[in-house]
């Protein structure tokens, strides 16, 4: 018995030259990601991680963080689910991550956020919208993207001055997302003197919308308005709408901005209005990007950009503070105040970096700037 | 497109007239009629498997899945030869054969693994090992056909017919009829034939139609590839109504159609078809006229209801020779 011990406590010894090696001659900075990989939001998490991953590895040719002698990604899958992610947000925890870039669904950012959040871990989310993302005072939280109490009057504007809709019909599919949206677009349209014809919720996961679109036909709206959390719901929605014969205009918004919307819905998808933030594609940033992302991953889509100006952002700050403190993170990025793939990056106060909302339409497998507030109609 | 801002901000061509009661009832009534359908395909599986061995097969919602993936397989490899466009009836039949046959094959090959050896067992052991067998089963199609909905090629299927404001898909008529036939066949080789003769007789006493020459192992072989046959071409249906598949795709409607078989009284093939009819119109129905966030709870508030009064469901569980 002792001798079994002694000599597992030699083996043990014999490892402990590899494990400091192991510690100081390979220095890895570590970031996470919170997005979901399985699921039905599974492509547009992908997005995310992938944006994520350009980001790091432009970063690591542009000669990397010193000290460091590689960057590792750690992706972490929510599916979506507030527990998982929870989950995937303490193990990040536990792996002493630099900072982390997600979550896609605000169900899974709010929750997730609390737990990074306590420990002082950077957060930037790339996707979610929600308000309340940013406005519970959290030091280190962070958004890229847009604001809904920001989407929802840009729709709600939308749909009256450049659709001229007099009524509408809305459905959500009851996530944090898409129901608070729907609620802010109904606030918006009652405003503006748009008639609510009825508001209606389909579960999550749900695949037959039959009975509920045969419902909205009958009320016959202008505008059939579809808040569902990804783009896999909205297409079997439109698809779905279109079999049914209800010729209203459909209108939906940022979660569906992703091709993938019309590889299912086909013709159906044709001409639906929905909104998402302007990005311009003309700046040197965004074609740099598109020339890498797109021969590895395939076509741009929903959130892989945000994701990328996210990391990109992460990873300058931290190369600036020269240190993982997320104070010091904190303190560079507010700072800074620069073109990113996406948009402008400048953070405020709350970590928001504003919010500019556009009207695209759909056309052939792309998806065409129509109309923004400012401008009018986009020729 | 009805709206134009191009040429007027608030020019609306006059608005038809709302659908009208009638109408609006017989528009959800053949909705639920293509959901309800496809249940009774899937319900059968159950109630088919646990009339001859007692045992309810949770991996059958995997056999649904996989027959729509088999099937997309199929159709996306005829459509890319050509075919699809030209011979498109004929394409969609051999999907079916194909994903019909593959799952039958598939779910001989599970019972053999996963029930066989536990046929002498408690029956939780096999109860277990069936649960087992459908995480098994459905990480295996997410490993092999990746996370992502499998976009479903069937454009030429999209089209309809409108009766006044009543419109009906060319998909939902298909469903509907194809269904039918199937269920009429099931009944025929049921009721009518030897072999079902001899299902009956197995699962009545399985010891005792073995002394008259009926070998048992063969019956729950085919009673297996017969279910999971029927889950198949259900599974094509679905891909094709809902424009994709994706490797979870088996979970909720399988519960709904066990929720089905259980309505109907498990082990009683008549008993699935109503259930899974009942079950498909109280959800439309449920989702028409009260609201659309609730329909799965009236769906199973009526299945509670059911058992309730009559815990051995619709038809009753085990009506002497109509078992299977």
């Amino acid at each position: 018995m002792r001798k079994s011990v002694v000599s597992i406590l030699a083996m043990g010894l014999i490892l402990v030259p590899f494990l400091l090696v192991g510690t100081v001659s390979a220095k890895t900075l570590k970031i996470g990601s919170l997005s979901p990989l399985t699921g039905p939001y599974a492509s547009d998490g992908t997005d995310i991680k992938n944006g994520v991953l350009t980001a790091i590895s432009v970063f690591e040719e542009q000669g990397g963080i010193p000290g460091y002698d590689k960057i590792e990604l750690y992706a972490q899958d929510t599916s979506c689910d507030p527990r998982q992610a929870v989950a995937a947000a303490n193990k990040l925890v536990n792996l002493e991550v630099a900072g982390a870039i997600g979550a896609y669904c605000s169900s899974s950012t709010i929750p997730a956020s609390d737990v990074l959040d306590e420990e002082e871990v950077i957060m930037i989310t790339p996707a979610s919208t929600h308000q309340d993302v940013t406005e519970r005072g959290l030091p280190y939280m962070f958004r890229m993207c847009g604001r809904d109490d920001a989407q929802a009057p840009a729709a709600a504007r939308f749909i009256k001055e450049a659709l001229g809709a007099k009524t509408i019909f809305i459905v959500d599919d009851k996530t944090t997302y898409s129901q608070g949206l729907a609620d802010g677009v109904k606030k918006a349209a009652k405003e503006l003197g748009i008639k609510v014809l009825g508001h209606e919720h389909v579960n999550q996961g749900d695949k037959d919308f039959s009975a509920v679109l045969t419902r909205a036909k009958q009320e016959n709206p202008d505008v059939f308005y579809m808040s569902v959390q990804g783009f896999s719901p909205a297409a079997m929605m439109t698809l779905q709408a279109k079999r049914l014969g209800m010729d209203s205009q459909i209108v939906t918004q940022d979660a569906v901005f992703q091709p993938r919307f019309m590889e299912v819905a086909k013709e159906a998808s044709q001409g639906v209005f929905l909104t998402y933030g302007y990005t311009d594609p003309t700046t040197p940033e965004y074609k740099a990007f598109e020339e890498r992302y797109v021969p590895k991953y395939g076509k741009i889509a929903a959130y892989a950009t945000y994701a990328y100006d996210a990391a990109y952002t992460l990873l300058t700050a931290i190369k600036a503070a020269g240190s993982t403190d997320p104070a010091k993170i904190k303190a560079e990025m507010m700072k800074m105040d620069y073109q990113g793939v996406a948009k402008r990056i400048k953070f405020m106060e709350n970590g928001d970096t504003g919010s500019n909302y556009i009207a695209f339409k759909v056309v052939d497998d792309k998806f065409v700037p129509y109309w923004s507030p400012e401008k009018g109609l986009l020729k | 497109m009805r709206l134009d801002p191009s040429s007027a901000a608030s020019f609306y061509p006059p608005k038809f007239k709302k659908l009208r009661i009638m109408e609006y009832f017989i528009q959800q009534f053949v909705n639920g009629l293509t959901l309800g359908g496809m249940y009774a395909l899937i319900a059968l599986g159950y109630t088919m498997v646990y009339g001859v061995i007692q045992l309810i097969n949770f991996a059958h919602g995997e056999f649904f899945a996989a027959g729509g993936y088999v099937g997309a397989i199929t159709l996306g490899y005829l459509s890319g030869l050509g075919y699809m466009q030209t011979h498109p009836v004929l394409c969609l039949s051999a999907a079916f054969v194909f994903a019909m046959a593959y799952c039958a094959y598939l779910a001989v090959g599970v019972e053999k693994i996963a029930y066989k050896p536990l046929r002498r067992e408690s029956r939780l052991a096999a109860l277990l090992s069936a649960l087992g067998m459908s995480i098994f089963l459905s990480n295996g199609m997410m490993l092999t056909q990746g996370v992502y909905d499998k976009i479903y090629p069937g454009e030429m299927f999209q089209g309809r017919f409108d009766f006044g404001t009543v419109a009906i898909s060319y998909l939902q008529i298909m469903i509907i009829v194809l269904t039918a036939l199937l269920l009429v066949g099931l009944n025929i080789l049921v009721f009518k034939t030897k072999i079902g003769m001899a299902m009956r007789a197995t699962a009545q006493d399985k010891t005792m139609s073995a002394l008259v020459a009926i070998g048992s192992n063969k019956i729950i072989s085919l009673t297996f590839a017969i279910g999971a046959g029927l889950a198949a071409a259900a599974g094509i249906m679905y891909g094709l109504y809902y424009g994709s598949v994706r490797y979870d795709m088996g979970f909720i409607p399988g519960i709904k159609a066990f929720a089905a078989a259980v309505l109907g009284g498990i082990g009683n093939i008549t008993g699935a078809m109503i259930g899974g009819l009942i079950i498909g119109m109280v959800e439309v129905f449920g989702a028409g006229y009260f609201s659309s966030e609730y329909k799965d709870v009236f769906a199973f508030i009526i299945l509670i209801g059911v058992l309730y009064f009559k815990p051995t469901g619709i038809m009753g569980e085990n009506i002497d020779d109509t078992r299977v």
